[in-house]
């Protein structure tokens, strides 16, 4: 073969792969604004084709001018793509963002402040759930509006539960113990978690009335370590220690996955979110998954709260565009479009239709009348990291559940001054 | 004793008939399974036992995943930054390869040194400062921008394995060149690229897989969707929540392709290229 060979045959493919890519590039209209949003919609669910099939379109149609372009980022990319773009100065016009971004986002003094910048904030602002609302503040003002809400139920296989023999869900810990026990000798996992993060193991924490920080959000040591916090986290290590609950707490390689466990009768529960239903309408349409609420500790049960938020940039040329935008996508129809694609509302209002959608956001918006919010810093991403990797050290066991909790509380310490 | 032997020579023969087919196992085992799972339901892609031929075939990972998310756009994008990416990379590295392995000129080891510290710097490490040089380049969320910056990260690698093959062709070849006249990119563009095929497969080889592959630049400079590339069109399937593994697999599965088509095109010249020293400095 010929020098001349290889050079032809690249360049035969770079000719015809340009002259597709140009002739995709000729069909871009030349419309009047343009809005970017950035989000991490996932593609499973249904949520982008909710998304880019029906919302944008229907607000194109109404609003004549202005043309939305949509960039879905994979979730686990978008932080490190927000903060490389905050460095660059190439931000979007709007964003969705994970809620517990957004103080890091604010104190970096690239958001735009809504309550100052939209003449209407006030009346979008009551129209949501305050609790959703407040994880938009940072010293002083409100930097964007609350977009989806969630927060983690015990989802559980109706025909696993029943096969280990149990009447019901465990509704307290106690219970989780007892059935934990029974379902590893019917050779399933009651309970299986897929990491160590704040968003895994707080409700935990919580429900047995310990916390990760002090009110003010300004320690840790002595909360995330005291005695309610470390017997949470410590139940969870026996379950683990005995057997009966997944590797995958610790190695995601340990075993299948919490859906794919689920659907193949190997676990019978996880925490998770509202999503969890339309994925497994679309991936496992065999299995049936029922919700019920966080089993009870002490304290009550007591979940995390999740969502997005949606936030409009300081550098965006397109702000009255921009905030249309904004707002539709916090209209009633809107909504209820990306309610069936499995986004729970925001809207106070949805609590009268919200389980005509779906008969199983009840027990989500029930769970989120307890659920509490992460803590609301620019250091979060980090202080998660140290709980997860510390929190991970306790079920390995090269360190008791006290010294990794202490461990951590020390560092975030330093995170929180 | 000669049949001793012949029976010695037999059993070292089984002996390394039976490394060499586990080992081929061992390598095209992932692949298999990869190919498998894209046929298989979603439900049952992750079953334990694991299926290696699945007990139900189904074709819609592929479809699905050939008509979601622009993915045939983003193919197009994919293969013309490679070419373009491959053709640059190689011209470039055989001129500064041949430079460097020909000519005495001043700074020419301290030159040869830069470039093998290139090859020391993790590629995280540059995200930052090549994204603001991008800026400035007006190369932001651009195809052009992702073949300047991979031509450019692969141009270490390739000047390095360039030159040592450059070294090993005989001087006095182009010193019979010299006396009928030839200049000397006469002789670098008749007599050593010609020589060179072999290591010229090698290197158009791993810059195609490498640009080919490359996610973390390519999502980090382009926001228009029309403009992602296939390693980014695949994460895609990668959900918040969910991940749909028999889209990633069909995805991955025509994302191969093209590899596969390459690689065994050059086959001959690639083996020939490690065989002959190539990728050995």
């Amino acid at each position: 073969m010929r020098v001349g060979r290889l050079i032809v045959f690249l360049g035969v493919a770079a000719a015809v792969a340009s002259m597709a890519a140009t002739a995709g590039a000729r069909t871009s209209s030349a419309r009047t604004t343009t809005v970017t949003f950035w989000d991490a919609y996932s593609a499973g669910g249904g949520e982008v084709k909710t998304l880019e099939g029906v919302v944008i379109p229907g607000f194109e149609k109404t609003h004549p001018g202005i043309v939305v372009k949509d960039v879905t980022i994979p979730y686990d990319d978008l932080h490190q793509k927000l903060v490389t773009g905050v460095a660059g100065g190439q931000l979007p016009d709007l964003v969705r963002t994970d809620i517990i971004w957004v103080p890091e986002l604010a104190n970096l003094g690239v958001l735009a402040p809504l309550d100052q910048v939209m003449p209407d904030f006030k009346k979008y602002a009551a129209r949501v759930f305050k609790g959703p609302l407040t994880t938009n503040y940072w010293k002083g003002h409100y930097y964007g509006l609350p977009l989806d809400t969630n927060t983690r139920i015990f989802n559980y296989s109706p025909a696993a539960l029943s096969a280990i023999g149990a009447s019901g869900p465990p509704k307290t810990f106690a219970q989780l113990i007892s059935l934990s026990a029974q379902a590893k000798a019917k050779g399933y996992d009651l309970y299986a978690e897929s990491g160590t993060s704040c968003w895994n193991v707080c409700p935990w924490i919580w429900s047995n009335g310990g916390s990760v920080t002090n009110k003010t959000y300004t320690k840790a040591s002595g909360y995330l370590n005291g005695p309610k916090s470390v017997a949470a986290i410590q139940m969870l290590v026996n379950l683990y220690k005995a057997g009966e609950m997944p590797g995958i707490i610790v190695n995601s390689n340990a075993g299948l996955g919490t859906y794919d466990g689920i659907n193949q009768n190997k676990y019978v529960a996880t925490l998770d979110g509202p999503w969890m239903d339309a994925i497994f309408s679309a991936a496992y349409p065999k299995t049936q998954v029922v919700g019920s609420l966080v089993p009870a500790g002490p304290a009550g049960s007591i979940s995390v709260v999740g969502g997005e938020d949606i936030v409009m940039t300081k550098s965006s040329k397109n702000k009255t565009a921009a905030l249309e935008f904004l707002r539709y996508m916090l209209g009633y129809g809107t909504q209820a479009q990306l309610a069936l694609a499995g986004q729970m509302p925001v809207l106070t209002s949805s609590s009268k239709w919200l389980t005509r959608v779906h008969p199983y956001y009840a027990t989500y918006v029930k769970q989120l009348l307890t659920a509490k919010p992460r803590t609301p810093t620019p250091k979060w991403t980090q202080i998660d990291q140290v709980i997860t990797t510390d929190v991970a050290k306790a079920f390995q066991g090269s360190e008791s559940v006290q010294q990794a909790l202490t461990d951590a509380a020390t560092q975030i310490d330093g995170l929180l001054k | 004793m000669v049949v001793g032997n012949v029976r010695r020579a037999h059993t070292v023969m089984s002996a390394r008939l039976v490394l060499l087919s586990a080992g081929a196992v061992l390598m095209i085992l992932p692949f298999a399974y990869m190919l498998s799972t894209s046929f298989k339901p979603n439900a049952l892609v992750l079953s334990i036992p694991p299926q290696f031929l699945p007990h139900q075939v189904t074709t819609s990972n592929y479809t699905q995943a050939w008509s979601s998310n622009q993915f045939g756009h983003y193919f197009v994008n994919s293969l013309w930054v490679a070419v373009v990416t491959t053709l640059a990379s190689v011209l470039l590295s055989a001129m500064m390869a041949y430079a460097l392995a020909r000519f005495q000129f001043p700074g020419r080891t301290v030159a040869f040194g830069l470039i093998l510290v290139g090859l020391m710097v993790p590629g995280l490490m540059m995200l930052i400062p090549q994204f603001l040089l991008a800026k400035k380049l007006l190369l932001l969320n651009s195809l052009w921008g992702l073949v300047v910056f991979y031509t450019g990260g692969n141009l270490a690698l390739n000047t390095f394995l360039l030159r040592s093959f450059f070294q090993d062709i005989p001087w006095e070849l182009e010193e019979a060149m010299v006396v009928d006249g030839g200049g000397p990119w006469t002789r670098f563009w008749r007599l050593i690229l010609p020589l060179s095929r072999p290591a010229l497969a090698v290197v158009a080889i791993f810059t195609f897989l490498a640009s080919w592959d490359e996610f973390t630049w390519a999502l980090t400079i382009i926001n228009d969707p029309s403009k992602y590339t296939l390693p980014i069109g695949i994460a895609l399937f990668q959900g918040q929540h969910s991940t749909s593994w028999g889209l990633v697999f069909a995805a991955s599965a025509i994302a191969i392709g093209p590899v596969i088509a390459i690689f065994a095109i050059f086959q001959r010249q690639f083996v020939s290229g490690i065989a002959t020293g190539a990728v050995k400095a």
